[in-house]
């Protein structure tokens, strides 16, 4: 479509939430046609190829980590968790921008939320769906994993609700269940336009079954909204519980540099501070693919950097907090954890991490550098390795260094801990892929809603009046 | 339905018969659930139906095989009781007596004999760890010939032959050779075998036979006598290069008397000072409240200058050091004042003549007979030159020696460099391929198919010794008769049984052999009886040697000279600590148990001091050469603070070669450290001085189960931040204040027994703030008030870091071996662990050893996190694991501040693979699984049993109340129940605790038991009691005793290192 105007055009201070010249029509041409109508390409096929192939080796890797043991893995006494529960934090972390962006910022009514809602929910779910594997595959005896859940049993046994552990299996299981029906939701009108839309007859059926007979009557609409938000007003809260779950599994032990008040809001922080790094991963490539950037605009892109600037900053409060503590608790074992960090064997660590999450991402300060989406991505990427390394420095330095010195040790990942993350990078990406050629990536029904109200991308944000939720 | 017991019931209905007569008696009564004669019918027939598809696994059919009804138990047997058996392990010729537990015919734990003279009840590595190798599938299984299996029959008839010929000639060209003998009956065999060829020579050797102390012994006495020692009266002890605690033959005993005379208590405030001078770095060394590292060949000068110093006729002063000139002389000093109460002790590292100054020092200070005692040696042929292994590697290469049977040892590993042994073994064995008209005979009779074994023609397997009858002597002589707990598992007979058998005896039954010995050595009429008792206890009565008095003659000191070379390197041997002479080298438990001080597993290694090591340009793995006249050995450097500059130590026993003559496996599949008896010579069997070092440039990994960097270990030059994080863990009074309350962690508590005198709080005081605050928790606090509480104590005065509780835990808790790689992933399984703090503040450093069990913390910090309560509290305190419900998600060991929690990361036990080796797993305790957490019980099991036994006596005793009707009796009745209770809770022993030596464990009931105080609860008390990391507010209910030091005034505050 020759008529998108370009980016270039557009970096203005505040660019319009859709760029002008996108109709009701355009919209559902635009989006549906991504998966019906437009024929596989080479760099598609690529990526499903290696993604594929990363996925073989995650299936392997874990059938090689189920018959030897968890002993594959460079676990030891004293750090008895090392890459599973890294790699679990960081993929919850990252589902947590996709229910940020769909829920929070639908109940606090910013319109930008609705060209990337549906492709930020898709990921928080994949992202679940990796970040789950791990606690599992981490157990020792990985066939009991249920009796982490409460459950009338023979043994007349429940789970042990002292422990944070338990509560995170409550968390994340309730996040991943309800992140599902509400992306689910949210998709029913445009299944139905898939289905309407579909020739091939096979197609066709599924859309319609998966539509559930939605035919777009008033009355739809009006418990299409109303469930929504409903929706959004259960999930709201999950933003913040879920990952100050995750925040206490640590903070509710005794172990310096895991014995913390700030866990909880700083582990949130962390957690839609990476999300808004994969979103932008991932939604800087796509909308250039499938030629997606008068929808997915640079305001889009704006807005995340400046959560990102500002989660970044709060993440930065926490590390700062936790040295400052490390220093005003008077406790050896705080204090030697602070100087352990900055000086001891992994210093590498986590100067790279102050890097990649406190000095590079002040880079967003400027105008400029978010509007250029290479260099906004590469600072993405930066970000999400920030983040992963962050969990790296709390989980690995602190266990490997704490009360009593005959006990300490080190960490060394092995092959198979490599291999697992890979692997479920490449699952994430695989799915990812598979979901913007099956379903429509950008929510049709909602941005056709957005067209009507800013006229087309023509009326200026600030002029706008608020948009009422039905 | 009628209830038959209501009587009013059956008052209705008095004859039971009337139902027959009841108004529905012809329907079937409904049952409660509805049940019907048609539904009971179909349920019947469902039933069946489902027994006749289980029929294959269900029938009701004998086994094919004739089985024997447990009718007539095997006497005292009881099913599910173990049984325990007074016996003795021999070692090096010399026995330890033993107390062997036996569950259905299987013997499972070893622990030591309380009235054998040489252990007291105490156990060593070697001991524990016994048990291991007579289920080990790499013993020696079946006679073999030139490496093929044999019948036995094939080697007894080729053997018939030669002695039909030998008989001839006396048995001109018979010779045998063996380790040290001390057995009785043993002695009496090789006499009457002597008798019937008299031409045949009897040669011993033994790597470990105490040689120098021996000579030394003639130098001052004139003859061979055996010495021991008596520690209790000792105030003052001087230990030149001796590790009397460790390698001696009754350590066992030393270490008891010497910590008893150590202990201090609020009502005790008296102790012993021990000085070292020593060449490495010992557990000896490591208890001194004065320790001069010194070169080897300085020991004999700084000897010399306290005998001087103490007036021994005929010394005169030697030209020290001014550091080694000071502690000499308040050595010599203190020594003086305590004359009749101190003591020289001279390790066998030393050559004769300083044995013979310390002699002549005890002479002259009055211990001879007092602290020194002096016994005629019961050792076989001693001191008899013609015997030695050199005579007969002689006689070998010079063609004079037609038969050679080898009766244990291996001769072709452990002799000394100068001895070819194996040369001339391999150059009388070169036919050994051929058939019996070959020109010579050799054969090797082993528990294991060694490196001898390899080189014979013929091999026999020999029974373990708790396989086969036997007797033997004690340090003191005391006899004690070896019973067998099973019978051979691998076939084997023991030494008596083959000479038996040698000389014709018909019946060469061990039990016999030992018997008919004792018929006519016991001298008694009722000898059933006799026998019965010594069986029973474990001690033939009476048969210690008796003490002798004897004086010295006047010292030759013509030849001493020290090292004055500071800048050669020497070299020093001592036995392993694990390994021993390489007897254990294929014990898996031995082999995995941490080093004291290096904390090294499976290797051995040079270890060396970081100074001489920067001086050589050496690092920690680098592979050294080690040159001694023209013999050399590689070895990897381990770097150990304390050891003298300039003296490298090097463990004997490892580098074993293949084990089995049939196979080129090396038994454990690796062969596992460097054998350095090839750098050892006959005349330097102790040290070698100014030997040649040199880089070979490669790399070895050695691993450590301590990251020694933190434990005060030595900074390895290379890191430059180093020294900065080293953490400080030791606490003394003169630590500094800022240090104390900011860097320290205060897990070691260390006072002088001045200081503790001067302010008895001292210990509270080194907690700091700290210590003073209120413990708070979020949760209520639970009652532990009531009934049984268990605690445990740790006395770190006592503690002297020999392994003996780890080994034994190993053994009581079917704890697995993981393995070299494993343990270098930091993933060893033992539940106590020996953690040594080095005290980096002196160059000498002062070392801590603290042993870490399970510290069952009342609020413990794994309990709340466990996702699946697996870990959970008892009412007796106890922290308890309940593997079947452990889903493994570590986060217990992560917040264990301890980190004594251990998990299986494999399925660790698949070691256990032969049905022998499975028969050594204890059944009172669980073998755990893959994935599954694991840590110290406190030996629930052992708890358990005693709570019964308390239970059973209380009951018995209750009822016996109940038949009485006085009132005075029953008191008195409830008082014997209450000292019946104190007797049997106290009586509990956790398996670290009845192995340790030094009794620097104790465990019991923190309450009053039967209204008594336990001996824990006392301990707990004193206040040298702490509990370490208290802030954490984690209740531990282990705690420790500090560390206390007895300096002498005149020498505090020199920790400089000395060099004589």
């Amino acid at each position: 479509m020759s008529s998108i105007p370009h980016d270039a055009t557009m970096q203005t201070v505040n660019p319009p939430v859709i760029y002008p010249g996108v109709t009701y029509a355009s919209v559902t041409d635009q989006v549906s046609d991504v998966v019906l109508k437009r024929p596989f390409g080479k760099a598609w096929m690529a990526g499903v190829g290696i993604t594929m192939l990363l996925v073989m080796m995650l299936t392997g890797s874990i059938g090689y980590l189920l018959l030897k043991g968890v002993g594959v893995w460079g676990i030891n006494v004293p750090v008895a968790w090392g890459f599973a529960i890294i790699n679990f934090v960081w993929w919850i972390g990252i589902g947590h921008a996709g229910t940020f962006i769909s829920a929070m910022l639908l109940l606090m009514r910013q319109d930008w939320r609705t060209s990337i809602n549906r492709f930020a929910e898709a990921m928080t779910l994949f992202a679940v769906a990796c970040a789950g594997m791990f606690p599992l595959l981490h157990l020792g005896r990985y066939k009991f994993f249920y009796w982490l859940m409460p459950y009338p049993n023979s043994m007349g046994l429940w789970p042990q609700f002292r422990s944070a552990l338990v509560w995170d299996v409550f968390a994340v299981s309730t996040y991943g269940l309800i992140s599902l029906l509400f992306w689910y939701v949210g998709l029913v009108p445009d299944l139905a336009t898939m289905r309407d839309r579909a020739t091939n007859p096979i197609v066709w059926r599924i859309y319609a079954i998966l539509a559930l007979g939605w035919r777009g009557a008033s009355r739809h609409w009006q418990r299409y909204h109303a469930a929504y938000l409903l929706l959004a007003g259960i999930a709201a809260p999950l933003v913040v519980s879920v990952h100050s779950i995750v925040g206490m599994d640590f903070a509710q032990s005794l172990v310096p540099g895991w014995h913390s008040t700030i866990f909880p809001p700083y582990f949130v922080a962390g957690a839609i501070f990476s999300g808004f790094a994969m979103v932008l991963t991932l939604i800087i490539p796509m909308r250039k693919a499938f030629k997606l950037e008068n929808l997915i605009t640079l305001r889009h892109v704006n807005n995340c950097c400046k959560l990102m600037l500002v989660t970044g900053m709060i993440v930065a409060y926490g590390y700062a907090a936790e040295i400052y503590m490390s220093w005003y608790s008077g406790s050896v074992y705080e204090s030697y954890l602070s100087y352990n960090r900055f000086f001891g064997n992994y210093a590498v660590a986590f100067w790279l991490l102050i890097t990649c999450n406190v000095v590079i991402p002040q880079l967003l300060w400027f105008q400029s550098i978010r509007n250029n989406l290479y260099l906004v991505w590469t600072l993405a990427i930066v970000v999400n390795v920030g983040m992963w390394l962050e969990r790296y420095v709390i989980i690995i330095i602190s266990l490997a260094r704490d009360f009593i010195p005959s006990s300490w040790g080190m960490y060394y990942p092995t092959v198979w801990d490599i291999t697992v993350f890979a692997g479920t990078i490449g699952f994430f990406l695989l799915l990812i892929l598979m979901f913007v050629r099956v379903l429509p990536a950008i929510a049709m029904a909602e941005t056709r809603e957005l067209v009507h109200e800013t006229h087309g991308g023509t009326v200026p944000m600030q002029n706008m009046e608020p948009r009422r939720v039905r | 339905m009628h209830d038959q017991n209501d009587p009013i019931e059956l008052d209705e209905q008095p004859l039971r018969a009337w139902d027959e007569f009841a108004p529905d008696a012809d329907e079937m009564p409904e049952l409660a659930d509805g049940l019907t004669r048609r539904s009971f019918m179909q349920r019947m027939a469902a039933s069946m139906a489902l027994a006749g598809l289980a029929g294959a696994g269900c029938n009701d059919r004998p086994t094919d095989e004739k089985i024997v009804p447990y009718v007539q138990a095997p006497e005292g047997v009881q099913p599910g009781k173990p049984v325990i058996f007074a016996s003795a392990m021999p070692l090096n010729g010399y026995g330890k007596g033993v107390l062997v537990t036996s569950r259905e015919g299987r013997p499972i734990k070893i622990e030591g004999n309380p009235q054998h003279p040489s252990t007291l009840g105490g156990t060593d590595v070697f001991l524990q760890a016994s048990i291991l190798d007579i289920y080990d599938p790499a013993r020696s299984q079946t006679p073999t010939r030139a490496g093929t299996g044999v019948d036995a029959s094939t080697f007894w008839a080729a053997l018939g032959a030669r002695l039909e010929t030998l008989s001839k000639v006396d048995g001109e060209g018979l010779r045998f050779l063996s380790g040290t003998i001390t057995s009785p009956s043993l002695i009496d065999l090789i006499q009457s075998v002597q008798r019937k060829y008299p031409k045949a020579r009897w040669h011993t050797y033994d790597p470990m036979d105490r040689a120098n102390r021996r000579a030394g012994n003639v130098l001052a006495f004139g003859k061979p006598l055996s010495v021991h020692f008596d520690l209790k009266p000792a105030r003052v002890i001087l230990s030149l290069d001796s590790d009397f605690l460790f390698d001696d033959l009754a350590s066992l005993r030393y270490a008891r008397e010497f910590m008893n005379a150590r202990r201090v208590r609020v009502s005790q405030l008296e102790m012993n000072r021990l000085y070292v001078a020593e060449s490495t770095f010992s557990i000896t060394g490591s208890m001194a409240d004065h320790r001069l590292p010194i070169r080897p060949a300085n020991v004999a000068m700084l000897a010399q200058a306290i005998a001087a110093e103490i007036g021994v006729a005929g010394v005169s002063a030697v030209g020290l050091d001014a550091a080694s000139a000071r502690w000499v002389k308040a050595v010599a000093e203190d020594l003086k004042s305590q004359k009749g109460t101190s003591l020289i002790v001279v390790g066998e590292s030393q050559p004769p003549v300083v044995h013979a100054l310390a002699m002549a020092i005890n002479e002259a200070l009055g211990n001879l007979g007092k602290t020194v005692l002096l016994s005629e040696s019961t050792e076989f042929g001693v001191g008899d030159a013609s015997r030695s292994l050199k005579s007969l590697a002689d006689d070998m290469t010079g063609g004079k020696v037609d038969t050679l049977l080898i009766l244990g040892g291996n001769p072709a590993m452990n002799a000394p460099a100068e001895v070819d042994f194996a040369g001339a073994l391999r150059a009388m064995s070169t036919d050994r391929q051929t058939d019996d008209s070959s020109s010579h005979f050799t054969a090797h009779l082993g528990v294991y198919s060694n490196e001898t074994a390899f080189l014979c023609q013929w091999h026999l397997p020999e029974a373990h010794y708790l396989e086969a009858w036997g007797d033997v002597r004690a340090h003191d002589g005391t006899a004690t008769i070896i019973q067998p707990l099973i019978s051979p598992l691998y076939g084997g007979q023991s030494i008596a049984e083959f000479l038996g058998r040698l000389i014709g005896q018909v019946q060469a039954n061990g039990y016999e052999i030992v018997r008919s010995y004792w018929q006519k050595a016991a001298g008694t009429k009722d000898f059933e009886g006799w026998w019965q008792a010594t069986l029973n206890t474990g001690v033939v009565a009476g048969s210690a040697s008796s003490l002798i008095s004897a004086s010295c003659g006047k010292p030759d000191l013509s030849n001493l000279q020290g090292s004055a070379n500071p800048a050669a390197i020497d070299i020093v041997f001592r036995p392993d600590y694990s390994v021993w002479d390489g007897t254990f080298a294929g014990n898996t438990w031995l082999m995995e148990c941490p080093r004291p001080f290096s904390k090294l597993v499976w290797d051995n290694a040079a270890l060396l001091d970081p100074a001489t090591a920067t001086r050589l340009g050496l690092a920690g793995d680098d592979v050294v050469k080690v040159t001694v006249r023209n013999q050399s050995a590689e070895l990897p450097v381990a770097l150990l603070p304390g050891l003298p500059d300039g003296v490298i130590t090097l463990h004997l026993g490892y580098g074993r070669g293949p084990r089995r003559s049939n196979t080129t496996d090396t038994g454990l599949g690796d062969t596992h450290g460097v054998n350095v008896y090839p750098i050892r010579f006959s005349d330097a069997s102790g040290f070698s001085a100014n030997v040649d070092v040199a880089r070979t440039g490669k790399a070895y990994k050695l691993v450590r189960t301590h990251n020694h960097h933190a434990m005060g270990g030595p900074t390895t030059p290379t890191t430059s931040s180093g020294k900065a994080l080293k953490p400080h863990a030791i606490v003394t009074p003169q630590t500094s204040e800022a240090e104390k309350e900011v860097g320290n962690r205060r897990l070691v508590r260390v006072v002088s027994l001045g200081e503790f005198k001067a302010q008895p709080k001292i210990v509270e005081e080194l907690g700091g703030e700290r210590e003073k605050r209120p413990l708070l928790s979020l949760y209520p606090e639970w009652d532990y008030s009531k009934g049984y509480q268990w605690g445990m104590s740790i006395d770190q005065t006592a503690c002297m870091g020999c392994n003996a509780c780890l080994v034994a835990c190993q053994a009581e808790n079917n704890i697995p071996v993981v393995g070299k790689d494993q343990v270098e992933k930091q993933r060893e399984m033992h539940w106590i662990r020996i953690d040594d703090y080095f005290d980096s503040a002196s160059e000498s450093p002062l070392v801590v050893h603290q042993p870490v069990p399970c510290q069952h913390c009342e609020n413990a910090s794994c309990e709340y996190v466990c996702p699946v309560g697996a870990t959970s509290h008892s009412a007796e305190g106890l922290n308890q694991m309940t593997y079947n419900r452990c889903v493994g998600t570590r986060y217990c060991s992560n917040n264990c501040a301890y980190k004594v929690r251990r998990f299986n990361f494999f399925d660790f036990n698949i070691h256990r693979e032969t049905p022998q080796q499975k028969m050594l797993a204890n059944p009172e305790v669980t073998v755990r699984t893959r994935g599954v957490m694991e840590k110290c019980t406190y030996c629930v099991q052992r708890i358990q049993n005693t709570r019964i036994e308390a239970e059973v006596a209380l009951v018995n005793i209750e009822e016996r109340i109940r038949a009485l009707s006085d009132e005075n009796q029953k008191t008195a009745m409830r008082e014997e129940g209450r000292k019946r209770e104190h007797e049997i809770v106290e009586g509990m022993q956790t398996a670290c605790q009845q192995a340790c030596p030094t009794q620097a464990i104790v465990f019991g009931s923190i309450l009053n038991v039967g209204g008594q105080p336990t001996k824990v609860k006392t301990l707990k008390d004193e206040p040298l009691d702490y509990t370490l990391l208290r802030e954490l507010t984690t209740k531990p209910r282990t705690s420790y005793m500090a560390r206390v030091r007895n300096p002498n005034p005149a020498l505090e505050g020199a920790h400089s290192r000395g060099e004589a």
